[in-house]
């Protein structure tokens, strides 16, 4: 039930925030995150950080040698979170995720947490506002 | 006969206007204002606004405190978002500004004061990036909860974001101090119009307006003068209207009316900005979870 109304919620945001809107979010995630380098990874839930000014989520991601490495996701602000439906009990340690977003611009193993798809097939936004569009046709 | 063919005439319109008092009284529901789009200045982000929905009651008595004044005590979706009154609180947090619309022009040199392209520096472009103060006005805009907690002779203003700014407000319409040092909250007096609730402030250092713009950020100078004024106008709903002037950016001054959305269910968070802020300006810092065993 929880899923689904976060994603009849958010489902209206997650379209601006891919297609017509470059990835401007409120806490200066414009200056962390390049919107021209998304990430997509799947792997296992390691640690939910429920602070401020944003939640951090990290997610180990294994490769084809079996290497691990621990990528860190940035979500809504707690208080944010928690009025969409979104608590500290809706991402479980353990579980295995997909998380898509844009890389930190520093190149390091950090990246914005928009897009998070349940093993069900269930997909929860977490970095997902309003912002409105920059009409491309303005003089 | 006549008595009787009364009575069955009471019976066949029963039904109907049995319906109809209950359709009024359950169905029946108004948008408090229109569905309209807001634009900020300088080829800024475009919103659409969509005004509070609120179901028609008849019985709905403005809330009021002991002395008999609107009582505003309570926690608040503000200006910062789409309202929607309803049973399940869906409100969306929105990253929006003041409307160009209805901006007037600006003075000569009011425009260099009111935007700033994007510099590069952080402080100008994004001081929320640093955890410095959204500061009065921008923090009207803040898609977070405030609360406000009325006493008979002060009223307080407590919002989640940025680190709990708050604002002390006498209620008795005292002078402002001749010699204030700007500060990010000014300097706030309210005194009441009847059931509307007015909010004088001065003494506000020259800092962001409203909200991050895509090609660089909007400021007011330190001699905005903003008023607020305050009045319920439906259950759970209240009008916020804002008037600014500020004689060294615009022509005259200019009004812009919101709606802010009682939420019964909320609580304010603790907001330290400074906490967790793992990536600022840029710079990823190694979470634990991140580092090697």
């Amino acid at each position: 039930m929880t899923g689904k109304f976060l994603s009849l919620t958010a489902a209206s945001f997650v379209v601006l925030l891919f297609t017509t809107t470059p990835f401007i979010a409120h806490h200066s995630e414009a200056a962390q995150f390049d919107t021209t380098k998304p990430v997509k990874v799947s792997g296992v839930v390691k640690k939910v950080e429920w602070m401020n000014p944003h939640i951090w989520f990290y997610i180990d991601v294994k490769d084809e040698k079996g290497n691990v490495t621990t990528w860190g996701f940035s979500g809504l602000p707690p208080g944010m979170a928690i009025r969409k439906g979104f608590t500290k009990d809706t991402l479980k340690v353990g579980e295995t995720v997909v998380v898509q977003g844009f890389r930190a611009k520093d190149g390091s193993n950090n990246a914005s947490g928009n897009i998070l798809t349940f093993a069900d097939g269930r997909q929860v936004f977490p970095g997902a506002l309003e912002l409105g569009t920059v009409p491309a046709n303005k003089p | 006969m006549v008595m009787r063919k009364s009575v069955v005439a009471f019976f066949a319109v029963l039904p109907p206007v049995a319906c109809m008092a209950l359709f009024t009284q359950f169905s029946f529901s108004q948008d408090l204002g229109q569905v309209h789009e807001v634009c900020s200045p300088h080829e800024g982000r475009c919103l659409t606004i969509r005004p509070p929905r609120v179901p028609a009651t008849l019985n709905w008595k403005m809330p009021r405190t002991r002395d008999g004044k609107p009582d505003f005590t309570g926690v608040y979706a503000g200006a910062g978002f789409n309202h929607q009154v309803g049973p399940n609180d869906t409100d969306t947090p929105i990253i929006r500004g003041f409307d160009a619309k209805i901006m007037p022009p600006t003075k000569p040199g009011g425009d260099a004061i009111l935007f700033r392209p994007t510099t590069g520096d952080l402080k100008i472009d994004d001081p929320i990036a640093l955890c410095l103060p959204y500061g009065f006005t921008s923090q009207i805009f803040s898609p977070y909860a405030q609360q406000w907690i009325q006493a008979p002779n002060h009223l307080v203003i407590r919002h989640e974001f940025m680190n709990n700014f708050s604002r002390v407000i006498p209620l008795d319409n005292r002078p402002h101090p001749t010699d204030l040092e700007p500060t990010w909250g000014g300097h706030s007096v309210g005194h009441w119009e009847g059931d509307t609730l007015v909010i004088d402030t001065v003494g506000l250092k020259e800092w962001w307006l409203d909200n991050p713009h895509p090609n660089g950020s909007l400021w007011h100078s330190d001699a905005a003068h903003v008023i607020e004024r305050v009045k319920w106008v439906a259950p759970r709903v209240v009008s916020y209207e804002v008037a600014m002037d500020d004689p060294k950016i615009w022509t005259k001054p200019w009004t812009e009316q919101f709606h802010m959305v009682l939420h019964p269910t909320w609580e304010l968070l603790e907001f330290v900005c400074n906490e967790n802020d793992r990536c600022s300006q840029g710079n990823c810092v190694e979470s634990d979870a991140q580092k090697k065993r």
